[in-house]
């Protein structure tokens, strides 16, 4: 098995009764990377990230972590201390005080005195909760205990992070403090599987995406491999001069696929097909053609864009 | 001070590091309120077992010109009656009391409050717990953990009921002291409770695993469990209270091995009270339970002995089973391998509890007058074994039966995911149709069984061996019959298998009976019944035979059947595949 890959799926399925959730899945992700999965509601992510966590026996296929094989029983101690799990619909004791909620779990992943204090300690000032630490959970707002099931997902260091839907519900500021707390883990050096909708976010944290459809991965690559192969990109225009003069010349350039132009000014939407080095070069034949340019704007399609462009289907 | 502190602490340190889930438990239940209301509520108890026992004295101020009660020393006899008892006085003119009587009954009444409210409180605690970490999601959290199911399922035994031990603790002392000033031996007492917390170990692992099955009981399973031991321990305690009138060599007998509070028959002996002072199943009686012909109750040490293996066995298996279930909550309850030890192991003891009464008498002093009343009670302990080998078979039915998607997948992959023959897994394999492991289970615990009924009963009474062979016939049938209907499309499949089954163990006997046909006016109506053995005496042989034929060739049918349908699910399934191939564009 491949070592460098921190998980490696082959085969993976499950069946519920009347569909099949997740279909011969080969997912393939480096050590370090941040992976994005994407996939309207029913498509298998939920289930995927389950299985990998071990809350769904698979129906068939096998996971490697780092690889070793997975396995749901007590035979693999040590590959579950490297797996931190956050799923959709976390539920917390409200009955335990933040502190003791997250000593039971460094207890359960055997940490020791006194580093199991100092763990907890950092935890709490990464997820900003040190002032709630004798708070009971059942005091907390949503945005709090979202923050604190992280916590209890990073106590004991996993080096591969799953993370189902972990922005939904919460408000833009909690979402915001959330990615940034990501970011940090990033830098630690985790492996993060995270599925979300919230796609703009996605796209800003991960470095590769798979997409998934009707239970298959239909698409699993880096992100800039997408952007290169699915991503139109778009210049927008705008001219002080005639239109006529910067039409003949947006023509003669055999990189700009179509335009339109925005009714009643002079902007345009270009399609160009072109890399960033095209692009300026467009820009200069432009200025030396004497077109009085007071606008050009280079924008990529966004992930959400091509997401929805896929025509996606749910199961 | 602070040095013993220190100490302290660092015990308990060491013991919550030990167990996470025992710390968990303990920082979620172990507030001052809940332990103060726990301390109060046994310190009440207590209170209350003392003034009730004290108040049974009577006014001795009172102008009476004889007192009489339970605790005098003197004895009255008196025509019809065995003796009265009534207080006399010494010679400076102090009342005599019984207080060893006196102290052994405290200890009596606080045993069975002990036991009772371990039980069944626990037992309600540990399931209530279970579910709601069920339906919270939080147990997948702790599955999560390189902990072991054995360590996390340690730490709810101990810690979830942790109030209860409190009450309990508290009442120990005075437990302790009532044993000895009862005079009963210090390790007899510490034997009662070695077998109380043996029967805990068992009854918790029982709970655990109820609370991990997927009946759908929703809030009334803590109840139903906790009420059926409560009943247990009721009907088991008015027999040992009673015991003077109870006929040990029978099968039941057993099931007062699963009561800890069998154990004060020796404790009551240890006293040395007069004999009418207790009811309570005496030692001398418990010479008649046997197993296998030997008498292994009637010496305390053997007996206490023996109590606590058969704790250890079943809580083994229990535990057992409740670690395959804590990481696979969806497989089936029992492993087919895991069957066949259970059924045999119980086969086997059930079988020494059977045959007892043959092995009691002594074969040189067997008279033929002996030999046939013993051979008939036999005969009638044979019928027991066979009715409880029906309720292992349900048993086995509802804990090795997968449902209709275990099934399908089952049928799709196996391919890939064993290289196992189909009989092997049918034997061995997960997920497989239960059947032909059902029938093996019957059918190696009739085998077991025969040979007995053979060599030790008389030629008239041997007819019993056919009511075994119909048996396994009849669970194999319904086994059959339930996967069949567990590969049905609705959602209450598990219902409806359940009522299907319910329906075929009553319905025919209750109607035959409504229409007061007797097994003997239509023998063959009531060998199809769930009670095949009342009706074998009447039966010729080839009505028998004819029944036990019939039965399997049943169960050929249904299984054809239901291998059919497998079949045709695995190609269904390939054509939805083939489907979504298509809609994602893949080949």
């Amino acid at each position: 098995m491949d070592r460098e890959l921190a998980i490696a799926t082959y085969g993976l399925t499950k069946r519920f009764p009347g569909q099949i959730a997740v279909n011969d899945v080969e997912l393939r992700i480096q050590a370090g990377e941040v992976y994005g999965l994407i996939g309207s509601n029913g498509a298998g992510k939920t289930t995927l990230i389950r299985m990998l966590a071990m809350a769904e026996v698979p129906t068939k296929g096998e996971i490697y972590l780092n690889g070793d094989r997975l396995l749901r029983d007590d035979s693999n101690p040590l590959l579950k201390q490297r797996i931190g799990y956050l799923p959709d619909n976390f539920s917390l004791y409200e009955d335990l005080t933040v502190w003791d909620y997250l000593d039971y779990f460094a207890r359960l992943y055997h940490l020791k005195q006194p580093f199991r204090r100092d763990r907890l300690q950092e935890v709490l000032e990464l997820v900003r909760l040190e002032s709630k630490r004798r708070v009971a959970i059942a005091q907390l707002s949503r945005g709090m205990k979202q923050r604190l099931s992280l916590a209890r997902t990073i106590i004991h260091q996993p080096i591969i992070l799953l993370l189902d839907e972990p922005l939904s519900g919460l408000d833009p500021q909690a979402r915001q403090q959330f990615c940034q707390i990501i970011k940090v883990l990033q830098e630690a050096g985790m492996t993060i599987l995270i599925s979300s909708h919230v796609l703009s976010d996605l796209a800003e944290l991960c470095t590769s995406v798979g997409i998934m459809e009707l239970g298959f991965l239909i698409e699993s690559t880096s992100l800039p491999e997408l952007y290169r192969r699915l991503s139109r990109q778009q210049i927008t225009l705008n001219t002080l001069g005639k239109i006529e003069i910067l039409q003949e010349k947006l023509s003669q350039n055999a990189l700009v696929k179509t335009w339109e132009i925005i009714p009643q000014s002079n902007r345009f939407k270009v399609e160009f097909v072109g890399e960033e080095s095209d692009c300026a070069e467009l820009l200069r034949s432009l200025i030396h053609a004497n077109i009085p340019l007071t606008e050009f704007h280079c924008i990529q399609e966004d992930l959400e864009s091509i997401f929805l462009k896929l025509g996606h289907q749910s199961g | 001070m602070s040095q013993i502190e220190l100490q302290n602490s660092d015990l308990r340190s060491k013991l919550l590091d030990w167990n996470p889930q025992l710390f968990r438990e303990i920082k979620g239940k172990f507030k001052t309120t809940n332990v103060v209301i726990a301390a109060a509520v046994s310190v009440i108890v207590q209170f209350i077992a003392v003034i009730s026992l004290l108040g049974k004295l009577p006014d001795f101020e009172s102008t009476d010109s004889m007192l009489y009660g339970r605790y005098g020393m003197g004895i009255i006899f008196r025509v019809g009656n065995t003796g009265e008892t009534y207080y006399t006085q010494n010679s400076v003119g102090d009342w005599i009391i019984n207080w060893q009587l006196l102290w052994l009954d405290l200890f009596i009444v606080l045993s069975f409050i002990a036991t009772t409210s371990l039980l069944v409180v626990g037992t309600y605690m540990l399931i209530a717990d279970m579910m709601q970490e069920q339906n919270c999601g939080t147990l997948n959290f702790i599955r999560q953990t390189p902990q072991s199911a054995h360590n996390i399922l340690l730490g709810k035994a101990l810690g979830v009921p942790i109030l209860l031990y409190v009450s309990i603790l508290l009442l120990f002392p005075l437990h302790l002291v009532s044993g000895i000033e009862a005079q009963v031996p210090l390790m007899l007492i510490l034997g009662f409770d070695l077998a109380v917390v043996a029967s805990c170990a068992l009854f918790y692992s029982a709970a655990l695993l109820w609370g991990l099955t997927n009946f759908k009981l929703s809030g009334f399973k803590p109840w139903f469990a906790s009420g059926l031991v409560g009943l247990f321990l009721f009907v088991v305690g008015v027999v040992l209270f009673d015991g003077s009138h109870i006929y040990l060599s029978q099968l039941s007998s057993w099931l007062l091995l699963f009561n800890p509070n069998f154990v004060l028959s020796y404790i009551i002996d240890a006293a040395h009270l007069p004999d009418d002072k207790y009811h309570f199943m005496a030692i001398a009686d418990l010479a008649e339970l046997k197993f296998y012909g030997q008498t292994l109750w009637s010496d305390a040490k053997t007996g206490i002995g023996f109590i606590l293996a058969n704790f250890i066995l079943w809580s083994y298996w229990c535990w057992s089973i409740l670690q395959r279930r804590f990481h696979n909550p969806e497989s089936t309850l029992l492993g087919k391998i895991q069957s066949y030890w259970i059924t045999g192991w119980f086969t086997v003891l059930a079988l020494g509890f059977t045959i007892q009464s043959y092995f009691a008498i002594d074969p040189p002093l067997l008279s033929e007058q002996n030999s046939i009343f013993d051979s008939s009670s036999l005969a009638a302990n044979f019928f027991t074994l066979n009715f409880s080998l029906l309720i292992l078979g349900l048993i086995l039915i509802a804990g090795l039966s997968p449902h209709r998607q275990a099934l399908h997948d089952w049928a799709r992959y196996r391919h890939q995911t064993t290289s196992n023959k189909v009989w092997q897994e049918l034997i061995w394999g997960e997920n497989s149709p239960a059947t032909v492991a059902i029938a093996i289970n019957m059918m190696a615990a009739v085998i077991f069984i025969i040979p007995s009924i053979f060599l030790l009963l008389d030629p008239q009474e041997r007819y019993v061996a056919w009511g075994f062979w119909l048996i396994a016939g009849t669970i194999t049938l319904y086994a059959a019959i339930a996967q069949s209907i567990l590969l049905l499309k609705t959602n209450k499949r598990g219902v409806w298998s359940v009522i299907v089954l319910g329906s075929m163990m009553l319905v025919p006997p209750v109607g035959l009976s409504l229409a007061e046909i007797a097994p003997k006016a239509l023998p063959v109506a009531w060998l199809a019944s769930i009670l095949p053995a009342v009706a074998i005496e009447h039966a010729t042989l080839p009505t028998l035979i004819f029944t036990v034929v019939g039965q399997w060739l049943g169960i050929a049918l249904i299984g054809f059947q239901t291998t059919r349908k497998l079949q045709r699910a695995g190609a269904s399934e390939t054509k939805m595949l083939f489907e979504r191939n298509r809609a994602v564009g893949n080949p």
